[in-house]
Order: C-alpha cells, then sequence, then structure tokens
C-alpha cells in the first residue's frame, strides 16, 4: 500500500505561481489553515482561488496579497463577521473577482468532475449578478441555449477544472482514503474535479478502520495525490466532531482584518512568525488552550 | 416573561405561520432558522428543513452562529452537500418555500445581498449571493425576514443578487422556474405582492405600528388596502419556546 504521507511543505512547494486553487473549506468550517499559512509563508503569488462559499482561508489568501483571481459563490465569517480583505480587494481592483452562487460554482465543479465541458443550470438568470459576469472577463465561461428537447432557456456555464483541491477532512488512511463527518458542501464535486488533489486530516488511520464503514468514504485513495496529517490543522475554524471554532480567536482575526495594517501585523505574527503549524497552534494557546475546543462526544462541537 | 414582546418575536411568529406543515423550506441566516424551528415544533411538525450546506431537518440544542456552525448540524436527519439540497431538491423544483434575509429588498421583491453604495457613490461589497440568488430563483414561494428601514428598502436595489419580479415582469417571462419572493416580513409589517403588477402592498402593521410609520420608512409606494388588519402577535407558547428553547441567549431576537 502507498503510504502517499507528505509535509505540508513539501506539498506548498510543488505549487507553481499562477495557479489555480480550489479551497475546501466554507465560511468557519473546516478551512485549510494549515495549507493557507504555508502558501503565505513560501508567498505564492498570482493565485486564482476558487470555492463555493468563501471563509477565512480565502480572506487570509487575498489580504496576503497571493490572489489575482477569485471565483467564489459568496461567502463571511457568519456572525463573525464578513470576509473584509476579500471585500476590501474587491473594493480597489486588486482582485479580479467572478462572483456566482453556491449552486453554479457546485455545478461547475460537478461539470468538471463528470468530464463534461458544460453545466446548464435554472438560476442566475435576470440577476446583476449574471449581468455583471457576462459584461466581465467571466463572459467566456458562460453562454444561454434553449433546450433543444423542450426549448426552455438555460444559462451553460463552463466546467471548473482547477489545478489542485485542498480538502481538509476528520479521518483518512495514508493511502488517502477519506471520510467527512458532518455536512460536506461542494467537498465531493470539488476534489474530483481538480487536476491534483490533496487532503489533510486531522486524524491518520489505518485502512482497516476505513474498511469498516466503507460508505462514509467520500474520496477514495486513487484520486489522492498526497495526504497531510495536522491535528487542529484548520485552527481557527471547525471540524465537526473533531473541535470547535476558536471565537475568541476569530474575533481577533476581524478585529485585525478591518485594517490593513493591523492584518499585517495578524500576519506577521501568527503566520510569518510561526514555522510551522506546530508552532502556530503554541501561538495561539497551546495544549491546554486547544483541549477546550475539543469537540464533545455528543454534541459534535 | 416579560409582559413587553419584541419585534423581533413579532418577526419570528410570523415568519413561522407563513410555512405549512408538510412543506419542504430552504432556510437562511438568522431569523429564517429561528422561525423554521418555531414552526416546527407548533403548527408545523411534518416541515422538512434544509440548510445548504448539506443538512436535513436540524435540531439544534444550542443557538448556531452560521450556517457553518456545527450547533446546526446537531441531529439532523441527513448530512449531505449542495449537490443535494441545492441541485437535487431545490433545482429539482420540489422546494416550497426559500428563507431569506436581505440587505435590500427594492418593490417588486428583488433583493441585494452583495454591495451597498454609499451617497459619494463608493461601493461597500458584503457578503455576495452564496445561496441566496438559488434560492430565490428556483423556490416555490420566497419568504425575506428583513429589518423596516427606508434605505433597505429602496425604489430599485442597489445590486440585484436575487431576483423577485424583475421589472414587475412575471416569473415566466423572465425565465425563471420558482415563484418569486411572497412576503416580506419586517419589525413593522408584512408586506405582499400584487399578482398582477408584482408590485409591494401592505398587509398587515405590527400592534403599535402606524401606516404612516410604514409609508415614511418604505423607499417605494405601497398598495395600501381599506381594511388593514393587524399583525397577529406570537402566542404565550411561541414565545416561551424562542424565548427558553429555540434563542435563550438572544442571539437572533435581540433583548
Amino acid at each position: 500500500m502507498a503510504n502517499k504521507t507528505k509535509t505540508v511543505a513539501e506539498i506548498v512547494r510543488t505549487i507553481p505561481d499562477g495557479s489555480h486553487i480550489a479551497m475546501g473549506g466554507f465560511a468557519i468550517a473546516r478551512n485549510a489553515i494549515v495549507v493557507v499559512h504555508e502558501l503565505i509563508r513560501q508567498q505564492k503569488t498570482n493565485l486564482t482561488l476558487s470555492q463555493g462559499v468563501a471563509g477565512l482561508d480565502v480572506d487570509l489568501l487575498v489580504g496576503a496579497g497571493l490572489v489575482s483571481h477569485l471565483i467564489i459563490g459568496g461567502g463571511s465569517l457568519d456572525r463573525f463577521g464578513p470576509n473584509n480583505c476579500v471585500n476590501r480587494a474587491r473594493e480597489t481592483g486588486s482582485v479580479v473577482s467572478h462572483d456566482y452562487t453556491s449552486l453554479s460554482i457546485c455545478f461547475r465543479y460537478l461539470a468538471g468532475a463528470l468530464g463534461l465541458s458544460f453545466m446548464p443550470i435554472k438560476s442566475l438568470l435576470a440577476s446583476e449578478v449574471l449581468e455583471r459576469l457576462e459584461t466581465g472577463t467571466a463572459a467566456e465561461d458562460l453562454r444561454r441555449m434553449k433546450c433543444p428537447f423542450t426549448g426552455e432557456e438555460y444559462l451553460l456555464l463552463r466546467s471548473l477544472t482547477p489545478d489542485v483541491s485542498f480538502v481538509h477532512v476528520q479521518v483518512a488512511d495514508r493511502e488517502g482514503n477519506c471520510q467527512i463527518n458532518g455536512p460536506r458542501w461542494e467537498n465531493e464535486e470539488q476534489a474530483k474535479a481538480a487536476k491534483r488533489l490533496i487532503v489533510i486530516t486531522e486524524e491518520l488511520v489505518p485502512t482497516e478502520y476505513i474498511q469498516r464503514s466503507p460508505e462514509r468514504t467520500v474520496i477514495p485513495a486513487h484520486r489522492v495525490e498526497a495526504v497531510i496529517h495536522q491535528p487542529f490543522g484548520a485552527h481557527p475554524t471547525a471540524v465537526y466532531g473533531c473541535y470547535d471554532y476558536d471565537a475568541d480567536h476569530l474575533k481577533l482575526y476581524v478585529d485585525h482584518s478591518r485594517n490593513p495594517e493591523r492584518f499585517k501585523e495578524y500576519i506577521g505574527t501568527y503566520v510569518l512568525g510561526s514555522g510551522d503549524h506546530w508552532e502556530y497552534l503554541e501561538k495561539v494557546g497551546g495544549l491546554a488552550y486547544l483541549e477546550d475546543l475539543r469537540a464533545e462526544r455528543l454534541l459534535g462541537y | 416573561m416579560t409582559a413587553e414582546i419584541h419585534a423581533t418575536e413579532i418577526m419570528a411568529a410570523a415568519g413561522a405561520r407563513e410555512l405549512r406543515d408538510n412543506e419542504v423550506v430552504v432556510v437562511g441566516l438568522g431569523l429564517p432558522q429561528v422561525a423554521a424551528v418555531l414552526a416546527k415544533r407548533t403548527h408545523a411538525p411534518g416541515l422538512t428543513t434544509l440548510l445548504e450546506i448539506g443538512v436535513m431537518n436540524m435540531n439544534p440544542k444550542d443557538t448556531p452562529v452560521g450556517l457553518a456552525d456545527s450547533r446546526i448540524f446537531y441531529h439532523a436527519t441527513t448530512w449531505s452537500g449542495f449537490l443535494d439540497v441545492m441541485g437535487m431538491n431545490l433545482h429539482r423544483g420540489i422546494v416550497d418555500v426559500g428563507f431569506l434575509g436581505a440587505l435590500e429588498l427594492d418593490r417588486f421583491g428583488n433583493i441585494n445581498t452583495t454591495l451597498l453604495k454609499e451617497k459619494s457613490q463608493k461601493v461597500r461589497y458584503v457578503n455576495g449571493s452564496a445561496g441566496g440568488n438559488d434560492v430565490a430563483s428556483l423556490a416555490k414561494r420566497v419568504i425575506v425576514i428583513m429589518r423596516h428601514e427606508k434605505r433597505k428598502l429602496p425604489a430599485a436595489v442597489a445590486h440585484l443578487t436575487s431576483p423577485g419580479f424583475v421589472n414587475g415582469r412575471s416569473r415566466s417571462e423572465l425565465g425563471l422556474r420558482g415563484g418569486g419572493t411572497h412576503r416580506v416580513i419586517t419589525n413593522m409589517a408584512i408586506l405582499g405582492f400584487d399578482p398582477e403588477t408584482h408590485s409591494a402592498a401592505l398587509l398587515s402593521v405590527h400592534p403599535g405600528v402606524s401606516v404612516e410609520e410604514v409609508v415614511e420608512n418604505t423607499g417605494f409606494a405601497l398598495r395600501i388596502p381599506k381594511q388593514l388588519p393587524l399583525t397577529q402577535l406570537p402566542s404565550k407558547e411561541e414565545l416561551r419556546l424562542l424565548r427558553e428553547e429555540i434563542d435563550p441567549k438572544h442571539i437572533y431576537l435581540g433583548s
């Protein structure tokens, strides 16, 4: 059996500048923060990011200046606040943002995952969301067509096939069989649309554990290039069944992200000031602090 | 229990009453969640509640801070994803009600959740669509819960994120399958839409609110019927559920 475990630094070194990276988080849930921090440490540039509902992962990468294009359905940090860095980048025009919807992003990934070049959809029509896309640089990714069978008008979405997708999961074996606990938003479509798929797991388990409940395997090993093992790898976002979001740290983040100078301080202290994710975890409070975030078995948070 | 009833409690109860037993509803962030849970625990035990993230029939024990909060995954009957909830349910056409919030809403029920324009024309971006446009396009009827302020109810939204009856046109003319905006529940009143003109009409005002106040705080002309009913107040049991079980920390209901 292949052992595909790699360090995050090794993997990030293989990501060229200008890549299209799909991030598997949703708002403040299961964000691959360990990868985000390493992308910032290695100072990647000119990235295109795609995601259904953008969260802290995308906000950090945009704020740190790594991103030139966004393809997203929307996003926020739930009640902790908006994605201030993303919104600021839109306002200043430092990032070209193609703003879709949750379902249209999912359908674009689904087309990619099915090996189709496009997917018809019945939302977006008659909206300014579509008008903006059709009159901007996204026009190349959209067409309108009448159904050859019924005559109904459809919007056609070009498939999305990211260069690499990073999905954060609760459990994986060394070969890459992944089990996701809780809802999965567009994880499966995104992961299977990507040319390369890297998973980050909270826990490494023997394959025999996977074999006990194979119906829970959302991403099978043969699709996975590498497995990064990092407990608390999504901190301060939540991983269902493992730990809750860190409300205090998210508040601290939003407090910094409101202002570009303060955001730089945040990056300096927590990301560039930490050699790796273990150092970051020490910096945010260490084992005793993180223990308080650990999920209660019956609640999952 | 205090005698004073908060406007958000009236909104939550009014929202709950718009839902019928055995319907399928896609629920958005905030008060819609609260209203759907209230409906399910009162007159609509057979309600199926869906969250875009991929959760069905959530039964939260602790109040969640949003749709990505594990608290809202608690005791659900299904965990899946966008493709299931937004694709094979919403896009499939079986969702009766889409329950949304709005930053701005105009006279034709068009919704903005993307950006605001300041007086200087400077644009301030906010969250964007997420599932909002999909729900507004595809649900059989859409219910919006929002604060009643003149700037939030303009003649035309600053950005048409999610379509109602765009330019007063019918949904079939717009090429949309869903029925469009059906009710707008605010802290002052309940609005509906004229079946012919598709423009907003006042359906009821909350007790203690005058028609003049509603008109003053609305940025577009409202059709006002001669006999205007008062919005029904939440019952004692509804208030108890809201205050003690559904949102005891007043995260959504205010204090």
